[in-house]
Formats: structure tokens, C-alpha cells, sequence
């Protein structure tokens, strides 16, 4: 299995009139933007790399990843340290 | 009277075990929670599994716990952390019952008597919460199921982690039963060792006694402590939002140093009595008895209380009681190394009060007016925008804020 990281990250969000969060871009520390192309799930979980909180499963470039929100800020299951 | 359905959820090693699932990797490592040696709070306040095996105890100090683990890694407690993450826990059990009564941080009863019939049985609603805290939370729980809240709290010493234990009318005698006295809740060393000379090992010793000759030896408490045993314990667990009112309030603190004389006991004191009587006037209280608690170098301690005539939540009148006691009490032959100051037989805070002709009564309103300033200015600006002078003389016995400083208490059963 790969090797995961946690890494905090800078989070665009979409903060509905009910009070919902929808993330709408990670913004990676060079400031490169990726945008969340669609959101599979939403559920309290924990995260292998450590903690747990909101998990968003996202899809970001056809590729899944594991987003989560930790009490006020977010974390990525990161392939890179 | 329909049969009760009630859960007593512990989470295993409670503080390791959130720390673990906060930064995984320490589950590979022998590890333990452990306060401050610098500032000497010392001892092991939980350990994970790799550390249990080298028999390090919680509440030993670390040294000793180094001795038996050299390797052992002491992790610095985050209570913060913890009150969130236990309250999430405590989330999940509420979803489940409008009957959630915490015990400490870890601990809680859930009475489920209403909930079973929509989920079939007890024990499948005890494995749902067990998943559903290990997938949302990442923690282990060990859940015992029962028909009172002693047996509860019996079978969820069992097994650990994850365990699940039914203490039923049929089973209870030979599982609830065989189990040394101690374990009972209120049975402490001081009981233990009087049952003990009654012949008294078990729990099943203690149910089939003579509850007349345990009520003439242990008072009250023998009775209760023999109802517990045979599962007569009837309590209910309290409603999701209810809060015990508090019957006394305290603050107390192991000093970075000793304290030596009269002179560094008043500073730490009036830094305890301030906070106290802070949080008093937030909760509209005033008490009646300010109490001490002391503890010298060789962790000896004792307490001693005052009455007071008038009840109060002001620090001046309390630091007089205080030092009252300390002077007629204590004479500094060994330092101090902890103390606590308690104020209590608390009341609502009277609008109206009996003037005395003997005291100044202008002054005593002023200095009224001064505290609520100074707890307006240290809510705006933090404690130490302002302070006594006399907190300078000696920064490192005075230089702790009891008021927003963590605050987790031991609980009683009988609060």
C-alpha cells in the first residue's frame, strides 16, 4: 500500500446559506490551485495519517482523495510528503 | 417497573489512546502521557499498549517510570484536545438516548431502556456506538451492558479494548460476583482494607453479608456499598443537559518550587483566591466556608476550613480566611509543595444583604466595584493585564492563570 502524509492545506469553500461547507479548490502551498471536480461522500471518519473529523471523498483530477476537515481547519491524505 | 437497559462506555487509556490517533506512529512505540517534570507534574497520566507491558502504572512518577522503560516516550498532555474529542464520543452515545450521564472525561452511562426496541436488541445498540466511535472518532471503547450503573461500570472493566460484557439477573452471580471488592465503585483502599478483615474478598462476599453489621462498622456508606453488590442500585442516569449545581468551588496548584514561608504562600494564595472568587461572581454565587487543602514535600496532606460570617466571593475576604487558617495551622517546618483553596456552602449571590454596623460599608462596595473591574479588564485583555504588585515579588510562584489554565476534575459518584 502507499505510503500516506498528512498535510494541512489551504482550503476554497462554499459556505451555503444552511450553513454548509462545500470545498471548491485546494490551494497547495506554491500557491497551484486544484479544484474539486465533484464530492462522492460525506461522513465522520478517521484518517489513517492521524486525526479525524469531516471526510470529504473528492474527486480532484480524475483521481479520488481523501479530504478532511479537522475541527476548524483541513487536512489532505497526501502521496507526497 | 419495566427492566433498564443501561451502557457504561469507557474509552480505553483514554488520553494515550487520542494522542495515538492523533500521530498514528506512536501506536509502534512504547508511550506515555505524563505531566511536566520541570514543573513537577510528574506522574504518568496514561500509557498505551507497548508501555503496559513494561507494568508502568498510571499515577506513578516518571521517574519510576523510566526505571522500569528507559526508552519510554513521554508525551506533554493537550487537555484541549481531549475535552473535544471525548465530547464527540459523548455525541455519538446521545444519539442513542436523551439519558447520557458523563463520569470524568472517559467515562459514560447511557441508559438505552427506550432506544432497544428500535434496534432490536441491547447488544447490537452497544456494537453500533463501539463501530461507530472507532470508524468517527478512531478510538476504542469498552462498553459493559447491565440493569444498574455499578454492574454497568463492572462489565466495562472487563475487557479492554472493545470489550462487551452483559451483566444480567441471570449471570450476575457468577460474573459480577467473583470479582475482588475493589473493583466495586466507593470501595477504596481505606474500605477495602476493613472488608478485607470482615473476611471479605469479593463482591459476592460483600452481597451475602450482614448489611447490619457493615451499616454499624462503615456507617451509611456500608449499607449503600451492600445494595451496589446485590445490583439494588436503583440511579437513575441523568438527562442529556443536566448539570449538577456546584457545591463548592476550588482552584489548587503544584508549585514549580516549594513554598518555603508565610510570605510565597500569600502569593500563590492570593493567585488561587482570586480565580476562585472570579469564577464565583461569574456563576452569581457566594459561599460561606472558605476551606485549605496543603501538602508538604513528603506529599503528606491535610485540610482545615473557616466559616465565615458573611457569605462572600470577594478575595480579599476570602485571602483573610485563608491566611487565618494558615497562620493558626501551619508552621512551615517543611515546605509546601501543593496547595488548593475551596470556597463553599455556596448560595445565589443576595441583592439585598444585612449591613453591619461594625464594618465599612462604602469600602466594602468599592472594593466590590474594583474586582468586577479587574475581571472586566483581564476579560478584554487577558490575566495578566493587570495584577497585584505583590505577584512581582517572586514571578515563578504567582505566574499561573488557575482560571483558564486546564480545568478537568476528578469526579465523585455521589456529586
Amino acid at each position: 500500500m502507499m505510503q500516506l502524509y498528512k498535510r494541512y492545506v489551504s482550503v476554497i469553500c462554499l459556505v451555503d446559506k444552511e450553513g454548509k461547507i462545500k470545498p471548491l479548490m485546494i490551494v497547495w502551498e506554491n500557491g497551484e490551485k486544484y479544484p474539486i471536480d465533484r464530492i462522492l461522500e460525506i461522513r465522520n471518519a478517521t484518517s489513517e495519517v492521524g486525526g479525524c473529523g469531516v471526510l470529504y471523498r473528492c474527486r480532484i483530477q480524475n483521481q479520488e482523495r481523501r479530504l478532511f476537515y479537522e475541527r476548524n481547519r483541513w487536512f489532505i491524505e497526501s502521496t507526497k510528503p | 417497573m419495566k427492566e433498564r437497559v443501561i451502557l457504561h462506555c469507557d474509552i480505553n487509556h483514554c488520553y494515550a489512546q487520542i494522542e495515538e490517533m492523533m500521530a498514528p506512529e506512536l501506536r509502534n512505540i512504547a508511550m506515555a502521557v505524563g505531566g511536566h517534570e520541570e514543573s513537577r507534574h510528574g506522574i504518568i497520566l496514561a500509557k498505551n499498549d507497548l508501555a503496559k507491558k513494561y507494568k508502568i502504572k498510571t499515577g506513578e512518577s516518571l521517574r519510576e517510570a523510566y526505571k522500569k522503560c528507559p526508552h519510554l516516550l513521554i508525551v506533554h498532555p493537550h487537555y484541549e484536545e481531549y475535552l473535544y474529542y471525548t465530547e464527540k464520543v459523548k455525541n455519538i452515545y446521545r444519539e442513542y438516548s436523551d439519558r447520557v450521564e458523563s463520569f470524568g472525561l472517559d467515562e459514560a452511562w447511557v441508559d438505552i431502556s427506550n432506544s432497544v426496541s428500535l434496534y432490536g436488541n441491547p447488544k447490537k445498540i452497544a456494537e453500533i456506538i463501539q463501530q461507530r466511535v472507532l470508524e468517527e472518532v478512531g478510538l476504542t471503547i469498552s462498553i459493559g451492558l447491565s440493569f444498574n450503573k455499578i454492574f454497568a461500570k463492572l462489565g466495562s472493566d472487563m475487557i479492554k479494548p472493545m470489550g462487551l460484557v452483559e451483566i444480567n439477573r441471570d449471570n450476575y452471580k457468577y460474573k459480577a460476583w467473583d470479582l475482588p471488592v475493589q473493583d466495586l465503585l466507593c470501595v477504596g483502599r481505606a474500605t477495602q482494607a476493613k472488608l478485607n478483615l470482615y473476611g471479605i474478598e469479593t463482591i459476592g462476599d460483600l452481597a451475602c453479608f450482614d448489611v447490619n453489621v457493615l451499616k454499624r462498622n462503615l456507617g451509611k456508606m456500608g449499607e449503600i456499598i451492600y445494595w451496589f453488590a446485590n445490583g439494588y442500585d436503583q440511579s437513575e442516569v441523568a438527562f442529556v443537559g443536566s448539570a449538577e449545581e456546584a457545591k463548592s468551588i476550588g482552584n489548587g496548584i503544584t508549585t514549580p518550587k516549594d513554598i518555603r514561608n508565610m510570605e510565597e504562600a500569600k502569593i500563590v494564595f492570593y493567585v488561587l483566591c482570586e480565580s476562585v472568587a472570579q469564577r464565583a461572581r461569574e456563576q452569581g454565587l457566594e459561599g460561606k466556608c472558605v476551606s485549605i487543602h496543603l501538602r508538604d514535600k513528603d506529599l503528606k496532606s491535610f485540610s482545615r476550613q473557616k466559616k465565615i460570617e458573611r457569605a462572600t466571593n470577594d478575595s480579599d475576604e476570602m485571602m483573610a480566611a485563608v491566611m487565618e487558617l494558615l497562620e493558626k495551622n501551619y508552621d512551615f517546618l517543611k515546605p509546601l509543595r501543593s496547595v488548593t483553596v475551596t470556597l463553599s456552602k455556596l448560595q445565589m449571590e443576595k441583592q439585598e444583604y444585612q449591613m453591619s454596623l461594625f464594618e465599612n460599608e462604602n469600602s466594602r462596595q468599592r472594593k466590590r466595584q474594583l474586582e468586577e473591574t479587574i475581571d472586566q479588564i483581564r476579560s478584554l485583555y487577558g490575566h495578566d493585564a493587570v495584577k497585584r504588585c505583590s505577584m512581582l515579588i517572586d514571578e515563578e510562584l504567582s505566574g499561573f492563570d488557575p482560571k483558564n489554565d486546564h480545568t478537568i476534575f476528578p469526579v465523585g459518584y455521589f456529586s
